[in-house]
Parts: C-alpha cells; structure tokens; sequence
C-alpha cells in the first residue's frame, strides 16, 4: 500500500511523496503524488487516478489534516494526474484545481465546477500557499501541449510532473536515485517517446538550470536529489526526442 | 487498517438503473414504431372503405377514428420519450454519487474514521444521493402516470378495432378484406398492450 514519505522538513514546511504501491494492479502506470504542506495549508501536486484514490488518500491523512488541504496542483490533463478530481472535491468541495488554461472546459469532464479552476497562463504564475510562494514553472509540449512544473524556492524543490519519469521494474523500489546511469535506462524510452519537442526541451533546461534545485521530484519513478539533478538535465538537453525509437 | 480494495468497480449494481431507462427506451421505441404502422393501415383502411362505398360507411368512419389514435398515441409516446432522455441524467447522477460515496467510503476504511473531515464529507454525500433519487422518484411517478394515461388510451383504441371488426362483416363484397384489415388492427393494438405492460412494470428506481 502506498506511505507517505517526508522528503523535506523545515518547521511547518513539508514535502511528503506519496509513491510505491506494491498492491496496485498491474496494468495501472505507478504514480508518485506529492504534497506540500505550509503551516495550516497543504497543496496536492498530480493526486493521480480514480482507482488509487483510496491507497492516496489514507496514505496523506496519515501524515497531514486533509482539510487543511487548499488546492491540487494538475501538471496536464492526463487521467493519471488528476481523474480523481471528483473525489477529492467529493470531500473538500471548496478545493481549488491550478492548472494550465488550456484544460480549463477538459478537466471539468472529471469533475468540479467553473470556481474550482484557477487557470495558470502560458508564463507561468506564482501560486501562493500560507506564506510560502510557489512557482509554477512552463512545461509545454513536455509532453502535454498545457504543462507546468512547480517550484518551491524555499525547499528547493521542484515538481517535475513527466519530466524525469523513469518506468521502474518491481525490484527497484527504491525512493531516491542511488545509480544515476543504471537509472536512467529505464527513463530513456519513456522521454524518446513522450517528450515531443526538441525545442521545448531545450528552453525547459535552459529555464530549469536557472533554478537552485536540490531535489527534482517526477510523477513516476524515484527521485533526484543533489548532482544527479544537474545530471538529468544534461542528459535531457542532448537526448533525441519525439522519436519511436533510435 | 484494512487491507487496500482494489479494482473499484462499484458500477454492478448501480448501472441497473441506466440498464432499466434502456429497457423503457427501447419499449417505446418499439411502441413508436407500431403506432406509426397503425396510422399507415388506418389510412389504407380509409382507402378501402370508400371503395367499398355504402356498405362500409361504419368502417370508414371507424377507420379515421383509428387514425386519430395512432396520432394521439404518437404524441403519448414522445412525451415519455422525453421524459426517459431528461431521467438519463438524473440516473446518471445518482450513478455518479453512488460510485463517489464508495470510492470515499474505501478510502476512510483505509485510513480508519478519525481523520478530521470525512463524517462532514459522508454527510454531504447522502444528503446529495437523497435528493438526486428524490429527483428520479418524481420522475418516476410521472413516467408512470403517464404510461397509464396511454394504457386507458390503447383501451380506446382496443375497442375501435373490435367496432371494426363487427363493422367488417357488414362489408358486402368488401367483407373479407375489412375483415383481414380489422383483425390486424386489433393484432397490432394488442401488441401495444403487452409494450405499455411491459413499461408499466418498468421502475427507473427501485421500490
């Protein structure tokens, strides 16, 4: 079943990654959900799908209130980001959804109403939690046409949402990074494929690289901490994407 | 803790309820279907009653009386059609919320009934099923109250092809074609008769 685990401690600012669910079927894609917790408010980031609701839920209020939970933060528009919208609204029905404009009128179609969606723009905006302030950083085409990251410059991490997914065999249940060029193998494939454009891709490194990051945190796969960041990026930036294979 | 439910497919019971709206549905349809026949025979019934002048003056009158029930019939069917395409998403809302409240209900199973916040959310849930079903009850009741309408209405229309019937023997020369025309008007009624049955049983929600 899936555990909550605090990835950053601070005081009252939290990062817990919600990962590995050894019980989840195996035709459903492994999810990571990260929660920022700030004071009394807690932020959701990719709350994942509607059969996983359950493990994600009682895995969060382990850890944290979920009424002090103010909003979920939905990287794209995919049905393993945020198909379990309807539920968690189902709960917190005044829950706030920041997303990309562009899935203002789609992700209704899971659930909420007009006042639920705080439509970031292409730019990107600062999302505000309690005191802390919250980037989200522009994403596009990586790999949704709509895409943002969101970064906590206080924790100095950011959530990379596909960017960094690395689809990992059962034996590598790892939560951090331990061999970088081991583990990259597996996130190879998945970016060739998923990553469109190689335009795209270069101005995120170039924005990214920017940013002072001591964890890069993915919707799949294990974590980046320290080196290995800088690592991914370099790697990122030089590979091919948009291919089938090659 | 309990273990994790897996595979939430909480639809099994719940989707009878849209399996149902299509059983109703397709009732009507099949009733639509038949009264449109009814008014294609009464009108060729019409035909026949003039050719057979005097001697089926009783027939022909009886005729455009069948005519005029298959009209009204028509419009019968289509306001329970469209009272069927408005229950669609009054079940679908209770669909809906049913699969929600199970879905929340596993996960305050798993994380057990002290997290702050879930009796709140358990209570909006069946305050909002109550009233979606509320909804569909009413809708019900109309639905039903509207098939006996039509069910009083095919009686008439029962009657008229009996009428004819007699009426047909009267036909001189013409008698045995009014007859064949009369026995199939009261066919075609009587399979109505077993739709609307079929209908009346029909509930969009259960008792």
């Amino acid at each position: 079943m899936k555990q909550a685990h605090c990835i950053y401690q601070d005081d009252a600012h939290r990062w817990l990654a919600i990962a590995r669910d050894p019980t989840k079927p195996g035709y459903i894609i492994d999810t990571n959900e990260y929660v920022i917790v700030h004071g009394d408010e807690a932020l959701l980031c990719d709350p994942g799908g509607i059969e996983i609701f359950p493990a994600v839920f009682s895995a969060l209020s382990a850890e944290c209130d979920p009424t002090r939970l103010a909003g979920i933060f939905a990287s794209h528009q995919d049905p393993d980001i945020i198909s379990s919208l309807a539920l968690w609204l189902e709960f917190k029905p005044d829950l706030k959804c920041y997303t990309s404009w562009l899935w203002q009128s789609f992700l209704p179609h899971f659930g909420g109403r007009d006042s639920t969606f705080v439509t970031i723009p292409d730019p990107g905006m600062t999302i505000r939690l309690g005191g802390l302030e919250l980037q989200a950083i522009p994403a596009h085409y990586l790999h949704s046409s709509g895409n943002f990251h969101l970064y906590d410059p206080k924790a100095k991490i950011l959530f990379s949402g596909d960017v960094g997914a690395a689809l990992l065999p059962p034996d590598h249940s790892g939560l951090y990074v331990e061999d970088f060029s081991r583990h990259i193998r597996h996130a190879e494939g998945f970016h060739k494929r998923w990553m469109g454009s190689d335009r795209a891709k270069r101005d995120w490194c170039e924005r990214v690289s920017r940013l002072d990051i001591d964890m890069m945190v993915p919707q799949h796969g294990a974590i980046y901490q320290g080196a290995d960041v800088q690592r991914f990026i370099n790697w990122f930036a030089a590979l091919e994407v948009g291919v089938l294979r090659g | 803790m309990n273990a994790p439910e897996r595979n939430l497919h909480f639809t099994s019971t719940n989707s009878g309820e849209l399996a149902r709206i299509v059983r109703v549905n397709e009732e009507i349809k099949a009733i639509v279907a038949t009264a449109f026949r009814i008014n294609l025979m009464a009108l060729n019934a019409i035909f026949l009653a003039k050719r057979a002048g005097n001697a089926a003056l009783g027939f022909g009158v009886l005729s455009n009386e069948l005519r005029r029930f298959a009209q009204d019939l028509t419009r019968h069917m289509a306001s329970l059609r469209d009272m069927t395409s408005g229950s669609v998403g009054s079940v679908t809302g209770v669909v809906q919320q049913q699969r929600n409240s199970a879905i929340l209900a596993a996960a305050i199973r798993l994380s057990g009934d002290g997290v702050p916040g879930v009796r709140e959310a358990r209570k909006r849930g069946t305050t909002r099923l109550a009233e979606q079903q509320a909804k569909l009850r009413t809708l019900d009741m109309r639905l039903r109250a509207s098939v006996e309408e039509t069910q009083q209405l095919v009686e008439l229309g029962g009657v008229l092809a009996r009428s004819a019937k007699i009426e047909a023997a009267y036909g001189g020369g013409f008698s045995p074609a009014l007859m064949q025309v009369s026995t199939d008007f009261a066919e075609v009624i009587a399979q109505i008769k077993r739709s609307l049955e079929i209908l009346g049983k029909e509930r969009l929600v259960k008792d």
